[in-house]
């Protein structure tokens, strides 16, 4: 599941359960329309609460790095676990790892949390 | 302890959770560490992807079959396929290589497989299908874990 919030003009993409092929499908064109919806500079991929991923996670966020390269954005993975963590470096994706609170993170972008 | 098994499943992306689900079960006895459990679905779910969309092409009806054999703590495990079949299997496995870019695959799938598993093989003919074969050898099981 992918629950998706954008928050001055950062995505946050919250994955949880498991991320294959097929929920890769699934979810791929929701987040991709919250990009295209405007004025993005980053995208979080929140992966704290995902229980399992392959190599379609890959696909998925390289494919999303894509969609911000009009935009010049920015891609944080957030929180993976050991293995996901390998499986972003052997793609060339580590350096895009932080292991930090997404307040803490959407600081470092320098974007603003704004009280609902 | 001594195990065997079968699967087979019809070619639809549905059947990827499935898989990684049976094959998981099928190493609870070994007691596996967080860590082993989740490179070992890597490995199951990379290799029935493949068969299921490469091999395939969800085609809803041909058979994956998953064959595993558990000796005592060494699972060896084939993922086969009578699909596409792969035209250049060292090309296939290089890293970032995909026929599917479109469909975003990352084309890391076989270096992941390679890299979770003990031993990967890779046995293909174009238009007869692809056999996988992993060997992966888990931590033994101590004494206090087999007492729980």
């Amino acid at each position: 599941m992918a629950e998706i919030n954008t928050i001055d003009g950062i995505v946050v993409v919250t994955l949880s359960g498991e991320l294959d092929n097929h929920e890769a499908n699934r979810i791929r064109s929701t987040i991709s329309s919250s990009i295209y919806a405007g004025q993005v500079r980053a995208i979080i991929w929140n992966l704290e609460r995902l229980a399992f991923m392959d190599s379609a996670g890959i696909g998925l966020i390289l494919g999303r790095m894509r969609d911000l390269v009009p935009y010049n954005g920015e891609t944080v993975i957030l929180n993976p676990s050991a293995t996901m963590e390998k499986i972003f470096n052997f793609s060339g994706l580590g350096s895009m790892i932080r292991h930090c609170t997404v307040e803490t993170a959407l600081g470092e972008i320098g974007g603003v949390l704004h009280e609902k | 302890m001594r195990n065997e098994m079968t699967l087979s499943f019809v070619a639809i992306e549905e059947n990827e959770a499935l898989a990684r689900m049976a094959m998981t079960c099928f190493i609870t006895p070994l007691d596996p560490t967080l860590e082993e459990i989740s490179e070992f679905k890597t490995i199951v779910s990379e290799a029935v992807t493949n068969a299921i969309i490469h091999g395939y092409e969800c085609d809803g009806t041909s058979l994956v079959t998953i064959h595993a054999i558990m000796d005592e703590n060494k699972v060896t495990m084939t993922v086969q396929d009578e699909g596409n079949g792969i035209f250049d299997v060292e090309q296939a496995m290089e890293p970032m290589f995909t026929t599917k870019p479109m469909m975003e695959r990352s084309g890391m799938g076989f270096t992941i497989m390679e890299s979770f598993s003990d031993q990967l093989t890779v046995e293909s003919t174009v238009g007869h299908g692809t056999v996988v074969k992993f060997e992966k050898t888990f931590s033994p099981v101590t004494e206090a874990s087999s007492m729980r």
